[in-house]
Formats: structure tokens, sequence, C-alpha cells
């Protein structure tokens, strides 16, 4: 049962694989068996939340031998988001019309890929797990075959590799240091151990998942890859591959080492206010409307990092409340991007309203979730930082919208509409989170409250 | 021992890194597959113990090395030999798509127009 999601995947795309994704009716599989699988997810994740974590150990081995799988409400919540992003993106694609017969499959197999990410117990099963994602994201990074599109593509793999290498010299450090792999035994463990070896192994790990959420030192790849890859992929990477580094960043800094994370907090808030202003001031200046998104993306991850590193029920929460609506906010922003004609400038203006935190879309109680942890960590420079974001952000993309919906007005033939009604719907959802947002204000909480001091 | 793995690791980790940053897209795999390398190797090195095979029925009295390290690495050979194989193909795709010699393409001077997805280009020939 707490396979299901997985298994669905995983043999969906093993039995597509051999089709040519490019004919409607291979898409249109997808899309089902994608479907199943994110309505298995709900159910599972339903169970999760109302009576308390489900585990199995794979292969029937004893307890502290065999791989540990593990739903609880922090995995639930990242794969509910990020898988939604996917099927949104598939569709969206399938009704746009696939380009490349290898779309499907690998969007199958990156589902995969997050489903185990998100549900293992174990570091080095998450390192597979993590690459089972990666790899099936170098394959879609190169749709569209254009030059600009390898080049994105080229330049996404090799920095992302390098980010693999430098995750698994952390994974083995911690191995190395604990003598397990298990996560729980990690946590344990890892207090008796001197504090010194445990924070180079933390830099590694903060490295490597940095480098994923491309957060400010770690950006150079991000302007690049999502102002050049498909609007749709620009979409997936940014809004469902990217939520691998704000999960593991809570799941391996707040969950196994909670010391490290502490010590290094002031850091991480440095670090986070750092990437907004940057990404936010470069947002600014950017010309075309996906560069404009591109850079808004480094700075609304630094949000994420800023709220970590207040740390606590409040920060983590908002941590994972804001990596949710983000999330939303770019998937609907980039495949807005990617259409043109009537209903697209609405939805995009929905989301753009979103992300600068304007009520009653959902960004707004992002913002308010922000707000409450800057005012937990009692420091007035934080709460100028996220009402100065939130200003140039609306600055930026009202800057975009008057560029490119009120100076060319149906130049292009417009898009299919039912690609269009999708997206206008995924805004709609936007400003329904922000309208009702008790669901998503407790699935935070109690994904926070799966963390050591995010009781 | 350790001092040498050391060694062969760092070096191994910094032609790795040198390589990568090649224009040369075939030097670059090269440093990715020297990258990959250095971190079977690390693994290894973090699980070095001193003893008999690993393997069962086990003289009493006696340590044994660690096995699950054997396990690791050979599940990071071939996760490595998976994402060298998509790279390589990406290259491919790069060289039939005549961008100049090999070579990652310059970064276009006028950032690049939305897409717009109206008539999918049907390309059934390729790919």
């Amino acid at each position: 049962m707490l396979l299901l999601p997985l298994a669905i995947t995983w043999f969906g795309a093993l039995a597509l694989t051999p089709f040519d994704g490019r004919r409607r009716a291979i898409g249109l599989a997808a899309v089902g068996i994608l479907a199943a699988a994110y309505l298995a997810l709900g159910w599972l994740a339903f169970q999760v939340l109302t009576s308390g974590p489900i585990e199995m150990i794979a292969g029937n081995w004893g307890p502290g031998i065999g791989i540990r799988i593990r739903a609880d409400a922090l995995g639930m919540a990242f794969a509910l988001i990020s898988v939604g992003v996917l099927l949104a993106a598939l569709a969206y694609e399938v009704l746009g019309g696939v380009h490349e017969r290898t779309l499907p499959e690998s969007l199958l197999f990156m589902a995969t890929g997050l489903f185990g990410v998100f549900m293992t117990a174990d570091i080095f099963n998450f390192y597979v797990f993590f690459e089972i994602a990666m790899i099936s994201s170098f394959a879609l990074a190169s749709y569209g075959k254009e030059t600009r599109h390898l080049r994105a593509a080229l330049t996404f793999t090799v920095v992302n590799l390098l980010g693999s290498v430098v995750f698994l010299a952390g994974i083995v450090g911690l191995y190395h240091v604990t003598g397990t792999l298990d996560m729980e035994v990690v946590s344990q463990r890892v207090s008796g151990v001197p504090a010194g070896s445990v924070l180079l192994i933390a830099v590694l790990i903060f490295v490597a998942f940095g480098l994923k959420l491309g957060i400010f030192p770690f950006h150079s790849w991000v302007p690049v890859v999502y102002r050049d890859t498909w609007p749709a992929i620009a979409a997936v990477l940014s809004a469902a591959l990217a939520n691998i580094g704000s999960y593991g960043l809570l799941r391996f800094g707040a969950g196994l080492m909670p010391r490290e994370l502490d010590l290094t907090a002031q850091g991480l808030i440095l670090i986070g206010s750092m990437s907004i202003l940057y990404g936010a001031f470069q947002a600014v200046g950017a010309r075309s409307a996906s560069g404009v998104i591109a850079w808004s993306a480094i700075g609304q991850v630094g949000y994420i990092l800023v709220a970590i590193g207040i740390g606590g029920p409040v920060g983590f929460a908002a941590a994972i409340l804001y990596t949710i609506i983000n999330a939303l906010n770019k998937l609907v922003l980039f495949l807005a991007v990617g259409l043109r004609g009537w209903l697209v400038g609405a939805a995009f203006a929905l989301a753009a309203f979103s992300v600068a935190g304007v009520p009653p879309s959902a960004g707004f109680f992002g913002k308010v979730a922000l707000f409450r942890a800057g005012v937990t960590a009692d420091s007035t420079a934080l709460l100028v930082l996220i009402v100065l974001g939130g200003a140039l952000s609306l600055l930026y993309l009202f800057l975009l919208y008057q560029r490119d919906y009120w100076s060319h007005p149906a130049e292009v033939p417009p898009s299919p509409l039912p690609a269009r009604i999708l997206v206008l719907a995924l805004a709609a959802g936007v400003v329904l989170l922000g309208l009702w947002p008790e669901p998503l204000l407790a699935l935070s909480a109690k994904a926070a409250a799966v963390l050591p001091g995010g009781g | 021992m350790n001092l040498v793995l050391a060694l062969v690791i760092s070096v191994l980790f910094g032609s790795g890194a040198f390589l990568l940053l090649k224009r040369d897209l075939i030097r670059m795999v090269g440093g990715v597959i020297l990258l990959s390398n250095a971190a079977n190797l690390f693994i290894v090195s973090a699980g070095l113990s001193r003893g008999r095979e690993p393997i069962y029925p086990l003289p009493p009295g006696q340590t044994v090395s660690d096995p699950l390290v054997q396990a690791l690495v050979l599940t990071a050979i071939v996760i490595g030999f998976g994402t060298v194989a998509i790279l390589l193909g990406l290259i491919y795709r790069a060289s039939t798509a005549r961008l100049p010699a090999g070579e990652i393409p310059a970064e276009p001077t006028e950032p690049a127009e939305p897409v717009a997805v109206t008539e999918p280009p049907v390309d059934r020939g390729a790919g």
C-alpha cells in the first residue's frame, strides 16, 4: 500500500517506454497513469495525516537491517505538491501537443524518483531516488531540440552532476561518522560525534541542496536554464524538482543535524536575504518574460532559506508553506509564459499577485507565515526585507505584464484553448487556496511537527 | 593506506574539476567520469576496515571487513554509468544539431523570446 504510487508510476513508465509519446493516446495514457498514482498518493496522505506515519521495511528484513520506507506528514506535503506539478505540466504538454517521444515516460520516471525521495527513511536510498529524478530531468531538459534548449540542458546537467557528487560525499561522510544509513539512527548517533566533522558534512550537504534550489552563491545555472528551457520543463524543474532542495535542507538539516543547523542559522538567514535582494534586483533588469521569472525564482527560494534559518515550529511551517505556494506560483507563471491568447493574461496576473503576496491569493498567506517567523525571530531587518522583496516582485512582474500583455495585443495566433483553460484553472486554484487557506496551513504545521524542534 | 586513498581521491577530484571547466564537451565528459570515480573511491574509503571477507558462515572470533560499502559503491557506479550515458546522448544531440565544433554554443546576445505553444513542429524523422 505504501509503495502503490511508486509502483504505478514505475511500471507505467516502463510500459509506455516502447511507444511514441508524441501520439495523443500515449500522452493521455501517461496522464491517466500519473493521475491514478496521484489518487493513490492522496489516499496515502489522508491515512498519514489522520492516523500518523506509516512505515515498512523493504524485503521483509528485520528492523535495523533492511531499508525503511516511511510516509510522514513532511514527505506527504512535498510529494503532493511536487507530483501535482508534474501532473499539471504533463496535462499541459499533452493538450498543447507533445514534441518528443520521450516526454511522457521521462515525467513518469521523475514522479517515481520524487515519490521515493519523499518516502524513504534511508540516506543512501534517498541518494538513489534523487538520482532517478535527476537523470530523468537531464533527459527532459533538452526538450524542444533547439540550440538554446540543448545549451540549457548541458549547463543544467553538468552543474547538477557536480552537485550529485558533492551530495554523495556528504552522505558517505554521514555513514562514516555514524556507521549507519538509517535516518532515525543517524539522528540519534550524530549528537555523539565531534561537532567539527559533522559541520563539514553539513556544509557539503548544504552546498548540494543549495545548488539544487538555486540560492544566491550557487545560482549561476538558474537564469540560463529556466530562461532557455521549454516553458513546461522550466515549470517542472523550478516547481517540482527544486522542492528536493528545500525538502533535503529540512530533512537533513532540521531532521538529522539540528545542532549544526542552530550553529549556522545566522549564516543561512544572511545567504537567504542576499538571495532575495539579488534575485529581485536582477529580475527588475531582466528583459524576456522567462528571464524575469527565472531571476525571481532565485529570490523566492531565498525566503525558504530565511524561514529554515529562523527555525522552530513557526519557521519550519513557514518554509514548508512557502515552498508549496512558490511551486504553485512558478507553475502558473511558466506555463502562462508559454501561451498566447485570451485568458492567459488573467492567469498570469493572478499568479503575479500571488508572488507579490497580495490578498486574496495564496501568496498572501505565504508572506504572512514569513512575517510571523520574522516576528518570532524579533528582527526588524527581516520584516523590512520581506516587505521590500514583495514590493520589488510586484514591480518586476507588472513591468513584465505591461511589456508582454499590453504592448503586443494578439500579434501571434492564440494557443490551444484546453491548455489555456488548464492554466486559468490552476491560477484560480491559487486564488481558492488564498480564500480558504486552512487545509494548507494545517498541512504545513503538521509537516513541521515531524521535525525535532518543529513541533 | 588512508593517506594513499586521500591523495588518489584528491588528484582524481582535482583533475576532474579541471576538465569539467573545459569548453570541449568530450573533455568535460572525462571530467565527469573522473569526478564520479573520486566519489566512488571516497565511498570505499569511508568503510575501510581490516578483516576477513564477510561471507557466511563466519569463523568465530574474527573480524570482517565492512560489506555495506561494497553494495553502496556498486550502486554508485551503476548510477554513474547512467548519468554519463545521458550526458553522451546530450552531446551527440548537440553535435548533430550542427553546433560549432563540439563546443557549448555561445550565449545568445539578445534574450530569447518566449515560445508560444501554437503549432507543434512535428518531426517524426528523428528522436
